[in-house]
């Protein structure tokens, strides 16, 4: 059945309604909760559907309470959908738990699943008998985790004394302990210093590159975003807004790039007057402009200011993810750009 | 299959290993674990022997008698602390957010709430064998092959009374968010009524000590049969129910897992 479709993650008409009886205020109304039949239904995911390849990093993306957290708890069986179907490794999560359980990992940014009270390295020999990882396999992966975490310096400390970027680099080595197929990351990267995200970031790249694993990447810093993925799925509301290349989304999205010019002499007399540019702000010898890209050149646009006054320096800058996504979820997807080709 | 069952067994080995370094980690605490439950027993076992020095016996039962009730009640009960204690932690698993990855790990959850390392040592399960040891001589148990089944059946299905009871409060935690009143209430229930025998209780105690919290088959029932005591003043029941006491635990227990099945399903987490 799965070699007929090569996905490692399908997912169709994902929907998770949560119920819950609505609440009243102060102590009586409390009271009257405990016999009330009188139901909230909130939407959390609704029509979701995608598919991925082994081997993609997916980043998955969206504003607090979008959804985010729904969806990958039904992908990783910890929810069972109201509606809707998936497959993880060709098994549905929900129904199989322990047999999904074997083919994935989770790392959950805000909660470790690190032994608090000892050292490290007594949490990953309980890892390695919880998931059945022969010996062999285990003294390989610590090396290599070792290598590429550098876990050796503290493997011995008990986890309650760990940094928090430790302590995460720790997390990740234990997520990987059995080799998952496909990796859940729910916000990996929450509160680390640059350092510490930057040494995960090259973890997740090197796993994804040596081993295919899969990776999907649910974060509010979409540095890692654009440093790691090449595909982004956008949901809001419950509701997918976006599927496709990062590249895609800006060249429909984000089509003006911002050019900052600083000249010898005051930068007030000068004026462009070219279709597909605006003046965004003259600040004494510095003009910053915007301009699309399709319709304008570059060169053309600098050499049109050189004409008007000395040039001293030029940059250009591509629009960044942040913003395009912060206009996608503000104005809505059909409005923060042109129509779909 | 046969792997999943390996993979369980060397997970509870690691499991004990885990609470071992953990003792070590902090052995004050531990010793202080040590002392409280000594002086906890002593006190419960203290306030027998104050009532009973009032009367000389209570409904036929001599103050021997009452101190091997509370000792072949200790057994079930801290088989049960030995071995399952962490299922008292269901709660605060599943308002943290913890209990969802224990459903993402190819183990049974159960299981696993069951073999979360902490400080658990079968420390308190020594101290009852040792009062168990004086209680029987304290009687004069007449040892046979039959009182040694039926002490290892009554313990053994009084630590799963003991269990169920716990699993069944654990479980409405996937419902209501907060409940630990309501196992401390329970857990105070049993410590207070299981301390004298059955039949100076009203009917309406004895029906609950004997149906709905079953905890009279930890010790009470079994304790009549082998101290050969039949009809009580005012309260006749079979003598051989003391027999029953695997009977009960087993259907206890399958209860009680049945409605922790149902809960799992039920589970939606925190939050989103």
């Amino acid at each position: 059945m799965a070699a007929a479709i090569n996905m490692i993650i399908q997912a169709s008409h994902l929907t998770k309604q949560f119920k819950s009886v609505r609440r009243k205020e102060g102590v009586l109304g409390t009271l009257a909760t405990l016999f009330s039949h009188d139901y909230e239904f909130k939407d959390a995911v609704t029509d979701v559907s995608f598919d991925l390849e082994p081997g993609e990093l997916v980043g998955y993306i969206g504003p607090n309470g979008a959804g985010k957290s729904t969806t990958i708890k039904m992908l990783t069986g910890i929810l069972v959908p109201t509606s809707g179907h998936c497959t993880v490794n060709g098994i549905v999560p929900w129904q199989d738990r322990q047999a999904n359980g074997r083919g994935i990992g989770v790392v959950f940014g805000q909660r470790t699943q690190l032994y608090w009270d000892l050292p490290l390295v007594e949490s990953f020999r309980l890892l390695k008998a919880i998931y059945g990882v022969s010996q062999a396999s285990y003294d390989r992966h610590l090396k290599k985790f070792s290598e590429l975490l550098g876990l050796d310096e503290f493997m011995r400390t008990p986890v309650r004394q760990l940094s928090l970027g430790q302590r995460m680099r720790g997390d990740f080595a234990a997520a990987m302990m059995h080799e998952p197929a496909v990796v859940f990351l729910d916000e990996p990267t929450i509160g680390l210093d640059v350092v510490a995200k930057e040494a995960i970031r090259n973890f997740i790249a090197s796993v994804n590159k040596e081993r295919g694993t899969t990776f999907i990447l649910t974060t509010h810093d979409l540095n890692d975003v654009e440093k790691l993925c090449a595909r982004i799925i956008l949901i809001d509301h419950g509701r997918k807004l976006y599927d496709g290349s990062i590249d895609a989304i800006k060249k429909r999205y984000g089509p003006n790039r911002l050019l900052t010019a600083d000249f010898l002499t005051d930068a007030a007399g000068v004026d462009i007057r070219m279709p597909g540019v605006a003046v965004l702000e003259r600040d004494g010898q510095r003009i910053r402009l915007e301009f699309e890209r399709e319709r304008v050149r570059a060169d053309e646009l600098i050499v049109a200011l050189s004409r008007q006054a000395d040039l001293k320096d030029v940059t250009i800058a591509e629009p960044e993810l942040e913003t395009i996504i912060r206009q996608i979820y503000e104005r809505g997807l059909d409005r923060s750009g042109p129509a779909p080709q | 299959m046969a792997d999943a069952g390996a993979r369980h067994w060397s997970a509870y080995r690691e499991f004990w290993r885990l609470n071992f370094l953990t003792l070590m980690e902090y052995k004050v605490n531990f010793f202080i674990w040590l002392a409280f439950t000594i002086v906890y027993h002593g006190v419960a076992l203290g306030a027998i022997w104050i009532m009973m020095s009032r009367f000389p016996s209570m409904n036929g039962w001599h103050w021997q008698q009452v101190f091997f009730l509370y000792a072949l009640y200790m057994l079930g009960h801290t088989l049960n602390n030995t071995f399952f204690f962490t299922i008292g932690e269901v709660p605060d698993l599943v308002r943290e957010g913890r209990f969802d990855r224990l459903l993402v790990r190819p183990l049974d959850p159960l299981f696993q709430v069951l073999s979360q390392p902490g400080q658990i040592w079968p420390d308190e399960l020594v101290i009852a064998l040792i009062v168990f040891i004086l209680a029987q001589g304290a009687v004069h148990l007449q040892w046979s092959s039959s009182t040694v089944v039926l002490l290892v059946l009554a313990t053994l299905g009084g630590a799963y009374i003991d269990f169920a009871i716990q699993l069944i409060i654990a479980t409405l935690s996937f419902w209501v968010v907060r409940l630990d009143a309501l196992r401390w209430v329970v857990m105070s229930l049993e410590n207070d009524f299981t301390r004298y025998p059955l039949s100076i209780y009203n009917r309406a105690v004895r029906i609950m000590l004997a149906y709905v919290f079953p905890f009279a088959f930890m010790n009470y029932f079994p304790a009549t049969v082998l101290l050969h005591k039949s009809a009580e003043v005012g309260y006749t029941f079979n003598p051989q129910l003391g027999w029953l006491t695997p009977v009960v635990g087993a259907v206890w227990f399958a209860a009680a897992y049945s409605f922790w099945r149902l809960g799992l399903n039920k589970y939606q987490g925190t939050g989103s």
